[in-house]
């Protein structure tokens, strides 16, 4: 910085052109309602996640969400982790996670009591999938000491075979976690993100050192300066065992911070790679060689770094095709004083970061990014991006720098052009309130059409909120099942064409930070009145070809079969009222 | 960034030391002693305000011989040698009074000022705060502190000392400018917005003022406003290299590299030492699809800051877009060693350049 001398010579101000959206962009202009009904839809639920102070960096962590039909009814659950305190956990108190069933009526009822989720830990994460194929959802939630699969029994109830299967992820602090098929065997593997390796007896001391410093003021220490913990992954082996493969496929031999995990298939060759985000070190991508193995390429494919080369503190990611030119592209949450990344597929096998060109960067400067989804709020066939905020640091309310410790969430809107506009602010007051969000999920709990979104909220309760867009765009549901592929088609390639619009979507539960949205597959059609096309690839290979479908419904597909089932929108009004 | 540059002694001593003038001129008659020192000081201090600062001090040093003891000769003699710019000779007759008059606020803070002018920091800011004590009263001494604090950098003692100052004189508007510097350097991002705001307020025309806000603008990630008071301020400093860079810079990040190429490209020019300029210009270049030129430019980066892995990894991203590919990995390797002999800092890390 210099400060320049006085009495310099004027400038004519160059005029600049503003960016002209291509034609045919939004098909509608839609405004997006987001209300919160939390407590009208029954969720009692609280977070506890250490101190309010966060001393310690696992006090911040916390916040895994399940969206999953647990039972089968065709309506989308919730289970919430929660986390615990370090008194607690001496004493041996526990905080559980709840369950709750969703009652068809906009509302939820508290489940946990008899489901068997008992488990008593500091816990973070949750993954879902169908690990045993028998047709019921089954839960894998990271704790701060290891792990816990619960498989679904299929009658309300679940059970820990943690030990059996081989996936407690011993010794680990583990965070995300997702189940996809690397192999395509039709059976899914489990990685699983290890953050940081604490020694829970030697804590290191608060503002203790070069690394509890923020911006100068004293912070809890890490991750830099902690010992980062090696990331597992489990190969199925079909029995109800899975064997711990990390070390064979080479996974992150860097042992990073690892704090977010998605599998996508990023190049459309048919094999899942798999993308991990790091904090504060390398984010990961692997590519899948087809024959078992994996080549990590971040770096090169641009999505290791930031535009300049360093290392970013990534969070919560997800994948979508944002500009439905039929190439999955990536988001990923990053800490204040940094944007957030959108990585547009070049379909070369590189991405380029469009954060700035799209206006989805610059605006997240001074927000703390934990939970990030792509989902279509408008139904306009335009993936917008919903962003889950708030500090590490509580500390930082006590200075001005620009940054608060609880901070609103921020809603991309697509505008179809390769750009996005943030409206956040331009919404209903849920949108405007500052919370310490972590986890961020999309369901359509209404099955109405219109996806709503889950928050996870540090030392407080949840936030639901409601999609109550109106006019929305027509749409179309599509559930999975899977025959030669894993049951729940997780790594399947959706392809609709309705109208002009032809969408892409891949089918999987985890993505966001440490939790799993609504594994069916939801297109905004805009105004289009009819689906020409749906074009299905499976895992397996299998390709299934739907034609002339009308839309505002939902399909059940299974694989080789086609179209077996068809659910039509629920009635409206079954909404709470705010 | 050198911290003495950044305050430009040169200019604010000179605000400084007219004030000082003014404020002292009265009382250096009062100690006369004799006709002879007092027509001597008399001529002196004519000469001084005529600014003709080599009588004065020839003058001043006579007096000085004829009575050592006439602290008011002594205050003269530093100050006309001050506003002659002979800071070492301030210095050395600085010393030697306040051997006589340790506690003189007023030598002790010439004495302050000449230090500072020789980028003796540490002498400067000891001189000025034994005047401080002695007088603590007033904006110059608090505003002259700040001025040494923050080219040490000490930012927030800095902003004490200004706040300090401009409790006594709430309208200097530079003042104001120079505390928000203190603030944003302190993190206290906000209070600088409010800071520079107040500056234009107060005085449009201030110097910078808009390139400070939309500095501050910019590290919030308020980018359109950033670049609204870049192009303010470069209505009257279209050759400023700096101010080029930061608009360049701040038009990239919002991906306008239309925009933000031909100021890069005038900052380059204009500060051909500038890495950051031409790191800048090569990422514009590179997303404008000019691979070749934006290869030259981020080579160029490279050999102007040969410890910083960021043109490396730009530079292999341009190969390998170039079909380079050998040369693209040689660039990543290059980026990876420089990686590896960074020293980490804080917590958590950020992949934005500060």
């Amino acid at each position: 910085m210099v400060l320049f001398l006085l009495g310099m010579a004027a400038w004519a101000q160059a005029p600049r052109k503003a960016g002209v959206p291509k034609p045919g962009a939004a098909q509608l202009s839609p405004s997006i309602t987001l209300v919160d009904v939390t407590r009208a839809a029954g969720l009692d639920f609280h977070l506890t996640c250490g101190g309010a102070q966060k001393l310690y960096i696992m006090e911040s962590m916390c916040g895994g969400i399940a969206v999953f039909d647990f039972d089968n009814d065709g309506w989308m659950d919730i289970f919430l982790v929660n986390g615990s305190t370090l008194d607690d956990r001496k004493t041996g108190t526990c905080h559980p996670g709840k369950l709750y069933r969703n009652n068809h009526d906009g509302t939820f009822r508290d489940v946990t009591a008899k489901s068997g989720l008992n488990h008593c830990g500091w816990g973070f994460g949750v993954a879902v999938g169908d690990y045993d194929n028998d047709g019921h959802e089954d839960l894998y939630i990271t704790y701060l000491e290891g792990a816990v699969l619960y498989h679904n029994n299929g009658d309300g109830t679940f059970r820990d075979v943690t030990a059996q299967a081989g996936v407690g992820n011993p010794g680990n602090w583990g965070t995300s976690a997702a189940f996809g098929d690397y192999d395509n065997d039709g059976l899914l593997d489990l990685y699983v993100t290890n953050y940081v390796d604490l020694d829970l007896n030697h804590l290191p001391q608060f503002g203790d050192g070069p690394f509890c410093t923020y911006r100068g003021i004293k912070v809890s220490c890490g991750p830099r300066g902690l010992k980062g913990s090696r990331d597992r992954l489990y190969h199925n082996n079909g029995d109800g065992t899975f064997t711990d493969v990390t070390e064979k496929l080479d996974i992150d031999p860097g042992a990073y911070y690892g704090l977010g995990v998605m599998w996508l298939d990023y190049d459309r060759d048919g094999c899942l790679d798999l993308y991990v985000s790091n904090d504060s070190s390398p984010s990961l991508l692997y590519h899948n060689n087809c024959k078992g193995g994996f080549t990590e390429v971040g770096a090169e494919t641009g999505v290791a770094y930031s535009s300049d080369g360093r290392e970013q503190a990534g969070m919560g990611i997800d994948s979508a095709d944002y500009d439905n030119d039929g190439w999955p592209d990536i988001v990923k949450a990053n800490f204040s004083d940094d944007t957030n990344n959108l990585y547009h597929n070049d379909r070369t096998g590189e991405f380029t970061d469009m954060a700035g060109a799209s206006g989805f960067g610059p605006v997240s400067l001074p927000f703390l990014a934990f939970g990030m989804k792509f989902v279509d709020l408008d139904n306009d066939g335009w993936q917008d991006v919903f962003v889950a905020n708030g500090h590490v640091n509580p500390q930082v309310d006590e200075h001005s720098f620009g940054v608060t410790y609880a901070e609103r969430p921020l809603v991309f809107r697509n505008l179809a052009n390769g750009k996005f506009a943030e409206i956040g602010l331009k919404m209903s007051p849920p949108l405007s309130r500052r919370y310490a969000a972590r986890g961020a999920a999309s369901a359509d709990f209404t099955n109405s059409g219109r996806q709503d979104v889950l928050l996870s909220v540090l030392d407080g309760s949840p936030v639901l909120l409601r999609n109550q867009s109106a006019p929305s765009g027509h749409w179309l549901r599509i559930q999975l099942i899977g025959k030669r592929s894993n049951r729940d088609g997780l790594g399947a390639r959706v392809e609709v064409k309705a109208g002009s619009s032809s969408q892409l979507l891949e089918a999987r539960t985890n993505a966001s930070f440490e939790s799993a949205s609504d594994p069916r597959l939801h297109f905004g059609l805009g105004r289009a009145d009819k689906v020409d096309s749906i074009q299905v690839r499976w895992p397996s290979g299998t390709i299934d070809k739907i034609e002339n479908e009308s839309t505002n419904q939902e399909l059940v597909i299974e694989e080789g079969r086609g179209v077996v089932d068809r659910h039509a929108a629920a009635p409206s009004g079954l909404r709470p009222s705010r | 960034m050198n911290g003495a540059a950044w305050v430009s002694p040169m200019s604010l001593w000179r605000v400084g030391c007219v004030a000082l003038l003014l404020c002292s001129g009265i009382s250096l008659f009062a100690q006369a002693n004799s006709p002879e020192v007092a027509r001597l000081l008399r001529e002196a201090q004519a000469a001084l305000a005529a600014e003709d600062f080599p009588r004065a001090i020839q003058n001043f040093t006579q007096a000085r011989q004829l009575a050592p003891a006439n602290l008011e000769a002594a205050r003269g003699l530093l100050l006309s040698n001050l506003q002659a710019g002979h800071p070492a000779e301030v210095i050395a007759a600085g010393r030697e009074a306040a051997t006589r008059w340790p506690e003189d606020p007023q030598l002790l803070h010439w004495l302050g000022l000449a230090y500072f002018k020789q980028g003796q920091l540490d002498p400067a800011l000891a001189a000025l705060q034994r005047s401080a004590k002695n007088d603590a009263a007033g904006f110059d001494i608090h505003f002259d502190i700040a001025l040494v604090l923050l080219s040490k950098p000490q930012y927030p003692a800095a902003a004490e000392e200004l706040e300090t100052a401009l409790r006594y004189s709430p309208q200097q508007a530079l003042a104001h400018v120079l505390l928000g510097r203190a603030y944003l350097n302190s993190n206290r991002t906000l209070q600088a917005i409010e800071q520079f705001q107040t500056a234009l307020r107060l005085q449009p025309e201030t110097p910078l003022v808009h390139y400070h806000l939309g500095f501050a603008y910019a590290s919030l990630g308020r980018n359109s406003e950033a670049i609204a008071e870049y192009e303010k301020e470069l209505a009257r400093a279209e050759r400023n290299a700096e101010l080029r860079y930061q608009l360049g810079r701040c038009l990239l990040e919002t991906g306008d590299w239309k925009a933000a190429i031909p100021h890069l490209q005038a900052a380059v020019q204009l500060d051909p030492r500038n890495g950051d300029a031409a790191y800048n210009l090569g990422k514009a270049l590179l997303q404008g699809g000019e691979i070749e030129a934006a290869i030259v430019q981020l080579q160029n980066a490279g050999r102007l800051r040969p410890e910083d892995p960021s043109p490396h990894y730009q530079l292999a991203r341009a190969l390998e877009k170039a079909g380079r590919k050998v040369e693209a990995g040689e660039e990543m390797r290059r980026f990876s060693e420089l990686k590896k002999a960074q020293p980490q800092t804080g917590g958590m890390a950020t992949g934005r350049v500060q």
